[in-house]
């Protein structure tokens, strides 16, 4: 099935809609600059904030000012509505021909720039304690589907920096499995003291304008918006008269199951993602003619995505630019909005630069530095996330003759084991499977992981597993709460990266693929109660469409005494410290 | 000297986690990256975070920190010759 793209929306550093984005492509003016909104000591980093206030942001959506709604909801409306609007979905089409209609949001730190404001004082006060409520990213997808009224169904998923390429994977699945009729696709995620500080912690932030791909090269520029995409089938789209922009032909997801936070030196994720799209698509490596890099600017980054393009491309590399010298790294949103400017590159013929560059690097891609005219059929657009989740995307001008359909076979599927873990007690039991060195940085919630996918997958007889699903609400709660904690006491200091590196969803999942050498699909959904539910749906839509033959499914959920005692502020009592699940599923015989 | 040498190893331990460890398991010369203790990228930004909260050195470059943290000896003799507190 060709996935048509009917529409898109995005707001970033450079624009609030796709004319305004375009153009500063065409300008070559970046959005990155001194910090005008968030409120953090560090105005020595540049970042490409959205230039709207919260308040600005939620009057242009006819919402009250509310102090409770997140600036990553308030984007992720905005740049919803748009893609909506240019698809020509609404709610009396949606109504009159019961489309079932999807919204998958790819954010992670989603809530926490509201967290983080009343952090101490919801430990004294009731006030702004709801801001808990709305914390969660899959929170934040539902104020976001609640506006709009239209979704049958939604989900969100995390996977740090690629969590928005994942998004469109899943709506494209989604649609080729006849599960859903319209898919909008896509990321928000807005800057926080949390993450500034968090990425600060790793040393991988620029004091200057980043400039991706360069031997000078000092680090990345964080950065916020949002971007959706209209994804559905090329039936759909003509039964609806509407013409695609252009078209999702082909997607690959992997692990690079070496770091938490680093890249392989030889790109092995990137390269098995790239690989994956292509042959998706049906492409040969020469078919590309513009890849939109995920090039952060961070020393490893850059030196790893250049490896795994040589691999993929060898010495006949396509044109290749970073448009983070643009936008700043737009983290979880990333992915869609690389998506967007690809899309907007296909539609107008032109190519954007990578800003800054000077130096060639050792051994590294020489980025483009802008075609203002150029012939684009195909384009691949990387995002890579921490952990090694890493996705590269296919997009195509012309409806493809090549198919790649999901074929679903209903057959049962079966659960070779499945572990639970339900007291802290059972935590000193992860010795026996990794050593202690390894198992020294790991908190609570890593530990109840690991121990109950290592035991699950040993009683299911398997070493590495084809897929890793991790479902999960909360996270990894109480790194972030160390993490926040330690910003009240101390201040906007050197923080502990140890605290960040497993603050984000993932991070679950990637270190289960660093210890089983997982290198196939790993995903994370962090859907409140439904989390463990959309694990499990597309552990099956990947089993019974024959792609794996084993998937390591999870739902992982911890505590804090402070969270809990919070939480029963808001009338929710009886969280559990730790509860942590692992199941082996396979299908048929 | 020696004295230094003692409290980074116990610095070392509490930032790094290695709970199951002494002072006396670790060796002042034996390298504590790759091939010795077997540290890596994350312990050596932990380092670079005890070395500003405990002496008041700032390292700008984490590259900087590979010479550094080259064992203990190296470490102590660094911070002996920077140490603003």
């Amino acid at each position: 099935m060709n996935i048509a793209v009917t529409g898109e929306g995005i707001i970033c550093a450079i624009g609030a809609d796709k004319a305004s984005v375009l153009s500063s492509l065409r300008q070559q003016q970046t959005g990155i600059g001194e910090m005008r909104y968030l409120r953090s000591s560090h105005h020595e980093l540049p970042v490409g904030e959205v230039k709207f206030s919260n308040e600005e942001m939620a009057a242009q959506l006819n919402l009250p000012a509310d102090p409770l709604m997140s600036r990553t909801a308030l984007m992720g409306m905005l740049a919803v509505r748009q893609a909506l609007l240019e698809a020509q979905v609404n709610n009396a089409l949606v109504n009159r021909e019961s489309l079932r209609v999807f919204l998958i949001s790819g954010t992670t730190v989603a809530g926490m720039d509201i967290t983080e404001r009343y952090f101490s004082e919801i430990q004294q006060s009731d006030e702004h304690l709801a801001c808990l409520k709305t914390h969660n990213a899959g929170a934040d997808t539902q104020v976001i589907a609640d506006y709009f009224g239209l979704f049958r169904e939604y989900t969100t998923i995390s996977t740090a920096c690629s969590s928005a390429a994942n998004a469109l994977i899943l709506g494209a699945n989604l649609l080729k499995a006849g599960e859903a009729d319209i898919v909008v696709a896509g990321g928000t995620e807005a800057l926080s003291v949390f993450h500034l500080n968090g990425f600060n912690s790793l040393m991988i932030l620029d004091q200057q304008q980043c400039r991706p791909f360069d031997d000078t090269r000092a680090g990345l520029n964080l950065g916020e918006g949002a971007a959706f995409v209209v994804l559905e089938s090329a039936e759909t789209a003509r039964q609806r008269g509407v013409e695609p922009h252009a078209w999702l032909s082909g997607y690959g997801n992997a692990c690079d199951a070496f770091h938490q936070t680093a890249s392989s030196e030889n790109g092995e994720g990137a390269y098995l993602a790239m690989t994956e799209a292509l042959t998706m698509a049906g492409l040969s490596a020469q078919d590309i003619q513009y890849v939109n890099a995920h090039g952060t600017g961070t020393p490893n980054n850059d030196q790893s995505e250049s490896a795994a393009l040589k691999r993929v491309f060898g010495d006949q590399i396509p044109l290749v630019s970073s448009t983070k010298s643009f936008t700043g790294h737009t983290t979880s949103a990333s992915g869609s909005i690389e998506a967007v400017i690809c899309i907007l590159a296909l539609q107008h013929q032109f190519v954007p630069a990578n800003l800054g560059w000077q130096h060639p690097m050792a051994d590294g891609i020489i980025p483009t530095l802008g075609e203002d005219h150029t012939h684009l059929q195909n384009v691949l657009c990387n995002a890579f996330g921490f952990g090694g989740n890493d996705s590269s995307i296919v997009f195509t001008a012309d409806k493809s003759n090549h198919n790649s359909p999901l074929s679903i076979v209903h057959s049962p599927l079966s659960t070779l084991a499945e572990v639970e873990i339900t007291s802290e007690d059972q935590l000193d039991k992860i010795r026996d499977y990794v050593k202690p060195l390894e198992a020294r940085r790991m908190g609570k919630l890593m530990k109840a992981s690991l121990l109950s996918s290592l035991k699950a997958l040993k009683e299911a007889g398997i070493e590495t597993p084809d897929a890793i699903i991790t479902g999960t609400a909360l996270g990894c709660w109480e790194n972030s709460e160390a993490l926040l904690r330690q910003i009240e006491e101390e201040g906007e200091v050197m923080l502990k990266p140890t605290y960040f590196m497993q603050s984000t969803h993932n991070t679950i999942s990637s270190n289960i693929a660093i210890r089983t050498h997982c290198h196939g699909y790993n995903v994370t959904y962090t859907q409140e109660g439904d989390s463990f539910a959309w694990a499990l749906r597309d552990a099956k839509l990947l089993l019974q469409s024959g792609k794996v033959k084993t998937v390591l499914v999870g739902c992982h959920e911890e505590t804090t005494p402070l969270y809990r005692s919070l939480m029963e502020r808001l009338g929710i009592c009886d969280l559990p410290a730790i509860h942590s699940k692992a199941v082996v599923l396979s299908c048929g015989e | 000297m020696e004295e230094l040498i003692l409290e980074l190893k116990q610095e070392i331990i509490k930032a790094l986690n290695l709970e199951d460890m002494t002072p006396d398991e670790i060796e002042t010369d034996a390298p504590l990256f790759g091939e010795g203790l077997g540290l890596d990228s994350i312990d050596a930004l932990e380092l670079i975070v005890l070395l500003e909260k405990k002496y008041g050195i700032k390292l700008a470059n984490p590259a900087e920190g590979k010479a550094i943290f080259k064992d203990v000896a190296t470490i102590a003799d660094y911070v002996s010759k920077n140490r603003k507190k």
